[in-house]
């Protein structure tokens, strides 16, 4: 079964290394057609190879609508994503990327307060490039970092404006996150992105705060298509005997997809009929609104489909 | 129902004539609409710099060839029904057919030909909305989408068609 295509395809366009083990990549559409529109702190995946994806903030302002731009920290003890980056990446190569998910909501009268980790500053380059751009000065970052600031070029206005404070905490003191929170009021919105000790110490100061004035920068995995089942079951392809999980919220196209299963998918909605398939065991769960109660006795429009039991048999 | 005093006027029972408001093409996937103020057509193939543009295919559903998908039209009433409707602005880039129209009943014209500008197109059927646009544009259109998602068109008759063109039955 052909794939339908799920990915942006980009082109690195440039590479550039601002601090030892901090890579600045730049990817742009072959055509520098614009590319999907983004938040600012949104992330994307990068399809490094098959089952090598990794997600990423972008670092550039969002009305930069032709390029996205990602800083990259080799993690030597990572999990290949980052040395695959700093090692294996040309300019002129090719990188699938998905569309970009989440973003930073700010608080458009009170204080935005952000507080940066390392790396985890790439983010908040976005949200300061923005806020700059728009004239808006309700912000001021905290940077902390174990070594020198790797990208502040990237953030050299809002520098020059005062309005972020740099440590090294190799002979800084540790930040102190409850009083840099408490700092700008209580109405101020605070944000957070960094490693992960860092992020719990940081939850530990803000615990007090109403969740909505609080934002912790942890990826958001992408959003599901469908919900089709809360339970996890096992799709299982009856010709060629494949199977796969389907975890709570998973893409079961994708997933169906993957086994190379002989089913069409078009609308992925459960409204064109495409992908209806005679189903052996389940029982399924029907979310479609195209079968009539008696068809889904034989076939399931698999799109939507969960399944109540633990196995969906699928006849194809 | 009377009959009109023009063939030309008269298809499906009722008299119809329309223009191109907006053109838009994208060269691949997921990439953002880009608005033009004419478009190339070309016969039996597509819209030059098309994502669809037959053999040179980089769309959504390139892993599904369809001859006659070569160009999509979509209403303006649609995107002002969808705003009625479910307060929900969709705007002439973000439903994702090359050829905006008003005044043209897309969904009456499956298996018909006709004109826009000097191009003819023959319908082959009507679109449906596709779940991965809701995730193009974090806006929950599907569903506001079912039934009004345009009309899918083989290339008849090629040539230049330009915002404010004449669409009409032949
Ligand atoms: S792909 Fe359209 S109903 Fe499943």
């Amino acid at each position: 079964m052909a794939k339908a295509i799920r990915t942006v395809k980009t082109i690195v366009k440039d590479i550039s290394e601002p601090l030892a083990g901090i890579k600045v990549l730049v990817l742009e559409d072959e055509d520098q057609w614009d590319l999907p529109p983004f938040r600012p702190g949104a992330h994307i995946d990068l399809h490094l190879g098959k089952k090598l994806v990794r997600t990423y903030s972008l670092c550039n302002a969002p009305h930069e609508n032709s390029r996205y731009v990602l800083g990259v920290k080799k993690e030597d003890l990572g999990r290949g994503g980052s040395r695959f980056i700093h090692e294996g990446l040309e300019v002129g190569g090719r990188i699938d990327v998905s569309l970009p998910r989440g973003g930073m909501d700010f608080d458009q009268e009170n204080m935005n307060i952000f507080v940066a980790g390392g790396i985890g500053i790439t983010p908040f380059v976005s949200a300061i490039r923005h806020m700059e751009n728009q004239s808006r000065a309700n912000y001021v970052l905290y940077w902390s970092s174990n070594g020198p600031a790797s990208i502040p070029e990237m953030i050299r206005p809002a520098i020059d404006a005062g309005r972020v404070h740099i440590s090294d905490t190799r002979h800084d003191p540790f930040p102190d996150y409850a009083a840099i929170v408490s700092a700008h009021g209580q109405h101020s919105k605070v944000f957070c992105c960094g490693p992960e000790p860092m992020l719990r110490a940081f939850e530990q100061a803000v615990s007090s705060w109403p969740t909505e004035r609080v934002h912790i920068e942890r990826f958001s995995i992408a959003k599901p298509d469908i919900a089709g089942s809360d339970d996890t079951f096992k799709v299982v392809l009856s010709r060629s005997g494949r199977e796969a999980v389907v975890e709570p919220g998973a893409n079961i196209v994708h997933m169906l997809e993957e086994l190379d299963a002989d089913i069409s998918f078009s609308c992925e909605g459960g409204i064109c009929g495409a992908c209806r398939t005679p189903w052996i065991e389940g029982p399924p769960v029907h979310n479609d609104r195209v079968l009539t109660p008696a068809e889904r006795e034989k076939d399931v429009i698999v799109c939507v489909a969960g399944c109540a039991g633990p196995r969906l048999v699928l006849d194809a | 129902m009377t009959r009109t005093d023009s063939k030309d006027q008269f298809q499906g029972g009722v008299a119809w004539q329309g223009t191109v408001c907006f053109l838009h093409r994208t060269p691949r996937a997921f990439l953002p609409m880009r608005s033009f103020e004419s478009l190339n057509l070309i016969a039996g193939r597509g819209i030059e710099g098309d994502r669809y543009l037959i053999e040179n295919e980089a769309g959504f559903y390139s892993h599904k060839p369809e001859e006659g998908r070569q160009v999509t039209l979509f209403e303006m009433e649609s995107l002002e029904a969808i705003m009625r409707d479910y307060a929900i602005e969709l705007r002439p880039e973000e439903h994702r057919r090359n050829i905006t129209v008003r005044g043209v009943p897309l969904n009456h014209l499956v298996f018909q030909r006709f004109r826009v500008g000097a191009c003819l197109l023959e319908a082959t059927r009507l679109s449906t909305p596709c779940r991965h646009i809701e995730e193009i544009l974090g806006k929950p259109v599907f569903d506001p989408m079912i039934h009004r998602s345009g009309l899918n068109c083989r290339i008849i008759e090629g040539g230049e068609v330009r915002v404010g063109d004449i669409v009409r039955p032949c």
